[in-house]
């Protein structure tokens, strides 16, 4: 996951900043938050025979609406406090979830072992009734081993390559080059040391991208991975469900994907064809086209392994066949990328 | 800080030369003196300096670590210097900055109740965290201040730059700090029992507070879960616990700096508490006895403005110089992100209720951090004209010799902070760790009654939370004051507030009824009757007055009746949510704090004459006969430098 070495640099706090709030947008909004409800985490502790002892609410403080009563149905708990999710603990279930992470400690380990293990002792506490969460989404995920997730880690970014991520708003908006190691990410570099690797640019970001990628290569590792774009267009992107966006956005070069690892041209491939079918299915009068091609995105996920590239998998490129045919199905009320 | 005839403000800016190329040092430094700071400060980080056991690189094989010459060039370019060798740093270092090898050594690792060692779970690597009480761990530390104390010690002023050394860091445990997290290490134990010895006299004595049987000092187990409720003596073993953890870390610091000395490190000592302090098992006036300083550190959201107005003036109320061994200017990526308006904000607010000396923690930017107003290379980015004008501004007002007056005080006390934090309910997730995610340390404490009329653990908290309130509202300066602070603390106010239940530390009842031969003083809601070990004693009247007890409507009344009979100054009135804190020298009134924790709004304040008032930051002028109009954006602190040759005497605010 982390090394141990990790260096993180060349930040400054408006590119931190941008690029948080990318993945975490409500991370600085708590004043904002604690007005919307549901929102935030009611943590109740109780005694042996289900009694509150006391209730926090990680937005709102401490509450004593239930304190010394049996603890009432945890949905209607969650919408009483107006909580988006609800975690009772028994009262020293945390002490106990310490000592068995302690014992199971060992020198040396890395920290995608220690997370694991912290996650199997609490997933031990709630099988045992001494921690519930309301809902519990994850309540039937098997906690992987180390060793899947590493495995996890080699698709998406092998040991010793580099992946990038590029945003501009006019001017450089944010920017990150993650290098991966055999003891996980050892390096997250900002838009600082990006800037000083790649020297001047042309201003056109279209082409600028090129020089990113090889400086990163020549400064860090080959790339694996890189992503360049509007800050909006990806901004946009992130938040859309809409099959056949991201497919799009890179068909039209709102995004530029470059280098395009086999398992993003998979993924892609997926997006275009899901979106293709739902563009046919307007122009065929709603018949729908998407769920005729489900059955090829899952084989493609299946091959994922496999795939170098997306014509490789298809035999055609998607991406333009796709442009074409958005090209002839434009939306006028179309306003994402 | 006064060097024989010099007088250098308490103002420094962090650098970590260890982290930096050797050619950027001289540009960062110079950008230190560029931004108006007279001192730089640098922690030494053992892990980094250790190349095998016992053996130290500090220049001979990596220039980075050449701590001497950069020693030297802080000399040359003007500049004094604060240290801070550890052992412990954190400085977002893998393990804190201490070696693994001592904190694999079983030795020198705490201990949790089942005897395993206590884990921090930290990015980028869980370590066990050593133990305060381990004599094999302060044996390391000795051999690590020696190795230091080589380099350092023929540097440390009038011989080099070296003026302040900090001794540890951030003493709360390693952030493991719920009530039963640890130190169950043999070395503690044997303190415990010391501890005991010396607070009851003898092990009958214990035995009868604890309402055990006890034959020999073994037989005297440290709890390893709230069982207060069980009665008297249960209830006073968790109350000697909750303080022995106190004891403890204060005596670990004061070991360590004797091993500093010892090593040729003497100068004068800092010891910084981190955010949670409320709910901190640490004593800040008990450290104020080992080193000479003793500061928090800060690292807020402005949206946690009452949060920094709380923690500064605890800060300013219990230390005679109230000083932030760490103002955050950014923060390292697996904090709360921090904007520049935020770091600006908390330090202005900071600054407003009294800290008078900081360090910017960073100035310049490294590894594991951003948003240091001064890149790793040493130049200045956009950030840094803000905190140039307002340290340029400190400087020309000479704030560090300003005061901000406050009257009335309210008592800090102690004995039911240790009853709150043994009552935690969520043992890592401990009160400290609660008041640092932006709630308050009383947020996880159970609620039973303990055999009192209310859960005086809950009850302290609130009754104090009630009188600032009623006091902010009447635009009354106030601050709190630890009932452990020295009796001056207290003994220059008007009017002293002192929350008071069924049980209170007997020292601290001695104290307050001779401060009250001499200063109003107003306890409630209960007359005590049992110390803080549970034992019955009789309680006298302060003053020969009689308990006080405060609903919400009365503390208001009862601020009113205060500002009426003493004639309280009420300096700068503002209607709140806004709140306001002049600070001055002499008679004169220098600056002013304008704060707005709420929405944007226009600030109107009571003048005492015709004022000119102008924004350091921003250079807006504010002119006003009587009243002042300042439009205060969202979460803004404004400091505002008051044009003294328009001033009229001063007039007090109407009522």
């Amino acid at each position: 996951m982390i090394s141990g070495n990790l260096r993180f640099e060349g930040f400054d706090v408006t590119s931190w900043q941008n690029l948080l709030s990318l993945f975490m947008p409500g991370l600085r909004d708590r004043v904002v938050r604690a007005r919307q409800r549901p929102a935030g985490t009611l943590t109740v502790v109780v005694d042996e025979d289900d009694l509150v002892l006391t209730a926090l609410h990680s937005l709102d403080g401490r509450t004593d609406a239930h304190t010394g009563q049996e603890l009432p149905p945890l949905r209607a708990l969650a919408a009483e406090a107006g909580a988006r999710r609800v975690l009772v603990l028994r009262a020293g279930a945390m002490e106990e979830l310490a000592e068995r992470v302690a014992l199971r400690y060992q020198p040396g380990q890395d920290y995608l072992t220690q997370t694991l293990t912290v996650a199997r002792a609490g997933r031990e506490l709630a099988d045992a009734g001494l921690v519930r969460l309301w809902p519990n989404p994850m309540a039937s995920v098997p906690i992987p081993s180390p060793q899947a997730v590493q495995r996890a880690m080699d698709l998406v970014l092998p040991v010793d390559k580099a992946a990038l991520l590029v945003l501009w708003d006019g001017e450089l908006w944010t920017a990150v080059a993650l290098r991966r190691r055999r003891e996980g990410i050892d390096l997250v570099a900002g838009p600082d040391l990006l800037s000083r690797w790649a020297g001047p640019l042309g201003g056109d970001w279209r082409r600028d991208h090129r020089v990113f990628v090889d400086a990163v290569a020549r400064a860090v590792a080959p790339v694996h991975l890189g992503i360049f774009a509007e800050a909006a267009t990806f901004r946009a992107l992130l938040s859309s469900s809409t099959p056949g966006r991201w497919a799009k956005a890179i068909a039209v070069r709102d995004v530029v994907v470059n280098p395009m690892p086999g398992f993003v041209a998979a993924a892609l491939s997926a997006d275009a064809v899901r979106g293709v079918g739902q563009v046919s299915a307007r122009a065929l009068d709603g018949l729908d086209v998407a769920g005729l091609v489900l059955p090829i995105a899952r084989m493609l996920r299946g091959r994922v392994l496999q795939a170098e590239s997306v014509r490789d998998i298809l035999g055609f490129d998607p991406l333009s066949a796709l442009a074409a045919a958005l090209r002839r199905h434009e939306r006028s009320d179309d306003t994402e990328p | 800080m006064q060097l024989d005839d010099e007088h250098v403000p308490l103002r420094s800016g962090a650098v970590h030369y260890w982290r930096l190329p050797v050619e950027s040092w001289r540009p960062a430094l110079e950008q230190i003196r560029s931004l108006h700071l007279p001192m730089v400060e640098s922690y030494v980080p053992w892990s980094v300096h250790e190349v095998a056991p016992g053996e130290f690189d500090f220049g001979e094989r990596d220039r980075r670590k050449d701590l001497g010459a950069f020693l030297d060039l802080a000399e040359e370019l003007g500049l004094r210097v604060f240290l801070r060798p550890g052992p412990h740093i954190n400085a977002e270092l893998t393990h804190f900055g201490i070696p693994p090898r001592v904190l694999e050594d079983p030795e020198c690792q705490a201990k949790s109740p089942r005897g395993n060692p206590v884990l921090l779970y930290f990015p980028p690597r869980m370590f066990p965290v050593p133990s305060y009480a381990s004599e094999a761990y302060l044996e390391e530390v000795g051999g690590w201040m020696k190795a230091v104390g080589r380099v350092v010690g023929p540097r440390i002023w009038p011989d080099g730059p070296v003026v302040l050394l900090q001794v540890d860091n951030e003493g709360g445990f390693f952030f493991r700090n719920g009530p039963f997290c640890q130190d169950y290490h043999d070395d503690a134990l044997g303190l415990w029992h010391s501890f005991l010895a010396e607070r009851y006299g003898d092990l009958e004595s214990v035995a009868r507070a604890h309402g055990a049987e006890y034959t020999g000092w073994a037989e005297v187990s440290a709890p390893t879960v709230f069982d207060g409720s069980e009665g008297p003596g249960a209830l006073a073993r968790q109350l000697d616990w909750a303080a022995f953890h106190e004891a403890l870390l204060s005596g670990a610091i004061g070991r360590i700096r004797k091993r500093m000395e010892h090593a040729g490190l003497r100068a004068p000592t800092v010891h910084n508490v981190s955010l949670g302090d409320g709910g901190l098992p640490v004593s800040v006036p008990s450290l104020a006895r080992e080193v000479d300083l003793v500061g928090l550190d800060y690292y807020h959201p402005a949206h946690e403005m009452q949060t920094v107005k709380r923690r500064t003036l605890y800060l300013a109320g219990t230390c005679a110089t109230p000083y932030a061994p760490e103002l955050g200017v950014g923060a390292p990526p697996w904090f709360t992100p921090l904007s520049h308006h935020d770091s600006l904000t908390t330090a202005l607010t900071a600054l407003a209720y009294g800290v008078r000396g900081f360090n910017l923690y960073m100035a310049v930017d490294r590894d594991r951090w951003y948003g240091a107003p001064i890149d790793a290379d040493g130049r200045p980015r956009n950030e840094a004209s803000d905190w140039r004008r307002l340290l340029h501004a400190l400087e020309q007002m000479r704030f560090h010799e300003l005061e901000r007056r406050a009257e009335v005080a309210l008592v800090w006390p102690r004995e039911y902070a240790r009853l709150a934090r043994a009552c935690h309910l969520l043992g890592a997730m401990s009160p400290a760790t609660l008041e640092a995610l932006g709630g308050t340390p009383i947020d996880a404490c159970r609620s039973d009654r303990l055999g009192f009329d209310e859960p005086i653990q809950l009850a302290w908290w609130e009754l104090l939370e009630r009188m600032a309130e009623a006091l902010t509202a009447a635009n009354v300066p106030y601050v709190y004051v630890d009932s452990e602070a020295p009796a001056a603390r207290l003994a220059s106010r008007r009017v002293v507030f002192a929350p008071a239940f069924e049980l209170a530390s007997a020292e601290r009842w001695e104290r307050l009824l001779e401060l009250a031969e001499r200063v109003h003083v107003v306890y409630g809601p209960h007359l005590p009757s049992l110390d803080e070990t549970l034992r019955p004693r009789v309680f006298d009247r302060p003053g020969g007055a009689p308990p006080t007890r405060v609903t919400h409507e009365m503390a208001h009344a009862l601020v009113h009746d205060w500002v009426d009979r003493f004639d309280l100054e009420r300096p700068y009135a503002a209607l709140p949510p806004v709140d306001t804190s002049v600070h001055r020298r002499g008679d004169e009134d220098v600056a002013l704090f304008v704060l707005n924790p709420g929405s944007p709004l226009t600030a109107e304040i009571t003048l005492p004459g015709p004022t000119l008032a102008e924004d350091v930051l921003t250079e807006e002028r504010f002119e006003g006969e009587e009243r002042l109009q300042v439009p205060m954006a969202a979460r803004q602190t404004r400091l505002l430098k008051l044009d003294i040759r328009k001033r009229r005497p001063r007039a007090r605010a109407p009522r």
